[in-house]
This record gives structure tokens, sequence and C-alpha cells, in this order.
């Protein structure tokens, strides 16, 4: 009887959300985050970045959420850099990275994270909850079927990178 | 409008003129102010939409590239501020709408896949354009913007404009009346000089001559032209002067022998029936007196010399009577000139009537003259077509008039004699006689004081006739010029 219940209650949810605002419905949520994830790159100066040539390279660090939902923004041009991405196993490979995803699984490893990315001018972005408070640069946040995001600009200042008042004006929350 | 414009006055055209040339001008440069401001302020609005659509796509990018609707509504709800902005949308570079202006109408933003008209179109002007972010088109931007604002700024330049047009040809009204003076104030001047010497013929009059432009020329040549007939009148005047004087003393001196003439005319005939008289009584007297004391032949001379007298006593009163037709003042009456002719028939009549006659006189003829003289004329033609048709068988005068224009002419006809038409020019002188006394008696003043006579009413007098088939006179009138 209380199976019934349950099952009866998720198939209403289910319903329910099958009605959401169209976007929502449209594009799954990791395709949303990996558009985000290309377009910060479009609002964001690296100062250590001399040569405009070079990639810009974003690494997933650990568990990868997005999987193929990635392969649109592979090579595209973000300030005239080719996108690449790369999944580094360990934190030795991350020399050379310009974007630090960091998944769910590497929690723990947070503050080690956040101080190799200031050291070398990365930027860190995460859907990890608190993660701007945290000492993250930029996190996404879910907001209803929404998704937006926080940044921490101080991290991001102190990591030597810029961040374009447009996208600042976009952030649910802005850390100073 | 052009019929009318020559009889305007010279102040009215200048001042027609002055104010047409200069109310064309000024409309035509408000008209070319107004197209010109009329462009520019559609460049300044076409502009400012596209310096706005700019800006709106700059502020909207990275928002569009986060599909965030909320900042887009702040971003365009900021559009609201300016008030010619009627309605701006944004789209997903696949043409969804993500945020909007409501337009005042509701109308739905348009599909902006689909080609779209840019600019002015009807009463709005349209602006579309994409939106980039590193040359990578992120959206678009539709923007449109009612022209009320222009049409109130160009209606508000068009009333000023007008306005101020009107105050300038006013101004120039003013200036216009002052200054049409110097030009039409010589001209009317001229004009009214001329007009009062040919009203009051005096030449002495000159025109102000005021400066050496050509209506200087005018005015001096004017007046030397006044001076030229100044000097002519003057000698015109001078010359009849001294030829009325010259006729003058002519005519008094001809007047005077004249009168002398007549004078001595008169008197000669008046003196000559003294001696006249003393022949004819006391050869009447001898004649009863001592009659039978004298032979057959001494009564033959005596008879002789009394009829002789007798022919110069009607001698002597016909040239009385022709002096007295020219020397007697004209009186102008009307006259009843048939019966006028009735009485001098009826006088013929009774004293000659061996011949069977036949008188004809038209009814109710009517001339004006003086009525002794015309008596005498007319009895003296009446006397010549009595005389001359004594031999016939029967005696027939006929007397008619037709009236014409100013003018009446009376004939009179008979069946005598006639004359040669070779002596016509001899048969209105004085003692001039185209048949002998013995063929028939007269003196050959009868004509001569008809013509007199006529003449001196301004008449004429003609005569045509021929030989054996009688004769007729026709005398012409002038009709009353009363």
């Amino acid at each position: 009887m209380r199976d019934h219940l349950k099952f009866l209650l998720i198939a209403l949810l289910q319903f329910c959300l099958s009605f959401a605002p169209a976007h929502g419905s449209v594009r799954s949520e990791y395709e949303v985050k990996a558009a985000f994830l290309f377009n910060f790159t479009r609002f964001v100066t690296w100062s250590h970045a001399e040569n405009s040539a070079e990639p810009l390279e974003i690494c997933i660090v650990g568990t990868d959420p997005f999987k193929e939902l990635l392969d649109p923004i592979r090579g595209r041009l973000s300030q005239g850099r080719e996108l690449q991405l790369k999944y580094p196993e360990i934190t030795s490979d991350l020399f050379g990275c310009d974007v630090l995803y960091i998944s769910e699984s590497q929690s723990r490893n947070l503050n080690l994270l956040f101080d190799f990315a200031r050291q070398q001018g990365m930027l860190t972005v995460s859907d990890l909850p608190e993660f701007a408070r945290k000492g993250g640069m930029v996190g996404y946040v879910k907001q209803g079927n929404v998704i937006r995001f926080e940044i921490n600009l101080k991290a991001a200042t102190d990591a030597g990178l810029t961040i374009n008042s447009r996208l600042l004006e976009l952030a649910v929350r802005v850390l100073r | 409008m052009i019929g009318r414009w020559r009889y305007w006055r010279l102040k009215t055209k200048l001042l027609f003129l002055t104010l047409f040339t200069s109310a064309l001008g000024i409309s035509l440069v408000c008209i070319s102010l107004i197209l010109v401001e009329n462009q520019n302020y559609r460049k300044q609005l076409e502009s400012e939409l596209h310096v706005i659509g700019g800006i709106l796509a700059e502020q909207s990018a990275a928002a569009l590239l986060f599909t965030d609707r909320e900042q887009l509504g702040s971003i365009i709800s900021s559009l609201k501020r300016i008030g010619t902005i009627r309605q701006a949308c944004i789209y997903t570079p696949g043409g969804a709408v993500l945020s909007a202006l409501e337009s005042q109408d509701r109308r739905p933003c348009p599909d902006i896949m689909q080609p779209l008209e840019a600019g002015f179109v009807g009463d709005a002007y349209q602006l579309r354009m994409p939106v980039t972010l590193d040359n990578e088109t992120v959206g678009h931007l539709y923007l449109t913007s009612h022209l009320d604002v222009m049409r109130n700024h160009i209606r508000t330049f068009v009333l000023v404009t007008i306005a101020v047009g009107t105050i300038i040809l006013l101004a120039l009204v003013v200036l216009a009346l002052r200054l049409q003076r110097i030009v039409s104030e010589p001209i009317l001047t001229l004009s009214e000089t001329a007009e009062r010497i040919a009203r009051d013929h005096d030449y002495t009059i000159r025109a102000p001559v005021s400066g050496t432009d050509e209506l200087g020329r005018l005015g001096s040549t004017f007046n030397d032209m006044i001076g030229t007939i100044e000097q002519q009148n003057r000698r015109i005047l001078e010359s009849r002067d001294s030829l009325e004087r010259i006729v003058d003393a002519r005519t008094s001196e001809l007047s005077m022998a004249n009168r002398e003439l007549e004078a001595f005319s008169y008197s000669v005939s008046h003196d000559l029936r003294q001696p006249l008289r003393a022949i004819e009584g006391f050869g009447q007297a001898l004649e009863e007196d001592c009659g039978e004391q004298l032979n057959d032949a001494g009564k033959d001379y005596l008879r002789r010399i009394r009829a002789a007298s007798v022919r110069m006593a009607s001698l002597i009163d016909g040239l009385l009577v022709l002096s007295r037709v020219s020397r007697q003042p004209m009186e102008n009456e009307s006259i009843d000139l048939t019966n006028l002719l009735h009485e001098i028939s009826d006088e013929l009549m009774n004293i000659d009537d061996s011949v069977p006659t036949e008188v004809n006189i038209q009814e109710g003829i009517q001339v004006v003259g003086d009525s002794r003289m015309l008596r005498v004329a007319f009895q003296n033609l009446l006397e010549n077509a009595w005389k001359y048709s004594a031999r016939g068988e029967k005696r027939r005068v006929d007397v008619s008039a037709v009236e014409t224009a100013g003018s009446i002419t009376i004939e009179v006809r008979d069946n005598g004699v006639g004359f040669d038409m070779r002596y016509i020019d001899k048969l209105f002188v004085a003692f001039n006689r185209l048949h002998t006394p013995s063929e028939f008696g007269g003196t050959g003043i009868g004509l001569a004081t008809v013509y007199r006579v006529v003449r001196r009413h301004h008449g004429d007098i003609s005569a045509s006739s021929e030989v054996g088939k009688g004769a007729r006179f026709d005398v012409t009138l002038p009709v009353s010029r009363r």
C-alpha cells in the first residue's frame, strides 16, 4: 500500500515535470551546463595567456558528468582560442589547464585544487553546492528548473583572472 | 488678373512685385529648410536608433548566451525610458523570442527569420541587427520606433518657419512701402507734373529732377521737352498775335471799303431815282399836255423815253433789293414756305393770266430763315418761271421739296423755254442775261439776288435745263439749327 502511494506520487511528479518551462524540457541540465562552461570562457581574461593563439584547455577533474554533452563545444573558438578538453587522472597532470571543472568526486580535494588553481591562474568551475563560498570561482546554482551561477570574484582576482562585468551582472551572487 | 494688371497703380505694382518675389523666396527657403530639417531629423533618428540598438546588443550579448531572461528583461525594460521606442524584441539565434518590450498596440514580435523591411516603414522605423560576440552571432535584435516625436518636431519646425516667414514678410511689407517710394515718387511727381501741364497749359512748370539715374535723365529730358514746347508755344503765340493784328487791320480796311462801296451803290441807286422820276414825270406831262402837238414820230420817241425810264426804275429797284439782301441783318424764323409760295403765285396769277396756268405746290414745306429775303428769292424764281413759260399754250409750274439729313431741297420746275446749259456760269451773275430784252423783259439782277439770299442762308442753288423743255432750279437750305 505504501509502495503504491509512493509510486503514484512519483508518477504525478514526473507528469508535472513534463509540463515544466519549455527550455528546461528541451535541454538537459548538463547540456546547459556544458554551454555555460563554454560561455564562461568567453568572459574571462587570463593574465598569463600572452599568446592568444594557444588552445584553451578545459580540464574535467574527477568523474566526468558531461560525457558526450561536451562534444559540441570541443574545438569551438573562445576569444580566438580553440577549445580543448582534457580529462587528467591526477593533480600532477593539471599543468597547462586554463579551466578546471571540478566534479563531485573531487569534493574532498577542494582546498588543494583551489591553491593550485590560484597559483597557476586557472578558472575553477563546479556544480558542487556552496562552491563559490568555499573558495571556488564559478559555481552552478539551480533555481527551480533554471541553471544559474555564482561567482567568487575575490578568488578569481587572487588567481589573476579578470571576469567581464557582463558575466558578473548575470551571476546570482558575486562574492567579493 | 493679367488684364487688370495694367489698371493697377504704379505703387501697387511695385509693392506687389516686391512682395511677390520675396514671398516666393521666403517660401522657397522655408520649404527647403523644412525638407532639409526633415531629412536631418530622419538621419539623426536613424543613427540614434542604431546607437541604441548597438548598446542594447552589446549589453544583451552575455545574457543571451546564458539565456538569462531576467537580465534581458531588465535590459530591455530600460528602453521604456526612451520615448521613441515602440517595440523591442530579442531573439535567440534560432529565432525564438527571449524577451520583448511590449508595444502599445500589443503587436507580437515579428518572425525574425523572415526577411523584414528595414528603415522607414509606414509610420515607424524598423531596425534589425544581429547580436554578436567575438564575431559570432549569439542572437537577434528587433527595434521599432514610432515617428510621432519626429512628426511633432517637424510640425513644430514647420509652424515656427511659417511664423518666422510671415514676420519677415510683414517686415518686408513695411520696408517695401517705404522703399518703393524711392522709385515711384519721382515717376509719380513726373506724371503729376505732366498732368498739370496738360490741364493748365502752363509750360513754365518744371518737374523736379533727382539723381542722375534713368529717372533723373527722364525728368531732365521731360523738362527739356517742356522747355522746347514753351519756346515754340511762345513763338506760335507771337506769330498768331501778329497775324491777328494784320488780319484785324486788313478786315477793318476791307469792311471800310465795303461799307463805302455799299453806301456808294445805295446812294447811286437812290440818287439816280430823282432824275429818273423827273424824266418820267415830265415825259408823262409832255405826253398829256403837248401830245397833240407832236407828230407820230415824236409820240413814238416820247413813249420810248418813258418805257426806258420805267425799265431803268425797275433796274434801280432791283439793285436796291440786291444791296438790301446783302446788307440787311438776318433773322432766323420758321417759315411756312407753301403758304408763301401760294401768296406769290396768286399775285402773279392776278398780274398775268394770259395763258392757262397750272400751279402745283407741295403742301407743308417748312424752312427756317429770313422771311423777307426768302420771299424775295422765291418771288424771283416764280416770276422767272412765269415769264419764260408765257409763250407756250399752257403754263405749268411745280414746286416740291425733299428733306434729307441736315438739309431740305426745294425744286422749282417750269415748262418754259429753258436755257442753254453752256451759259450756266453766267446764270447767277448780276446783269448777265441769256435772252434779249426783246424776247423776255428783265433786269438780269433777279437770279443774282436769289443766289445772294441762298448763300446768306448757308444754302446752295443749282439749275438745269434744256432749250425748249423748261427749266429746273434746286434750292438747298440747311434745316433748322435750333
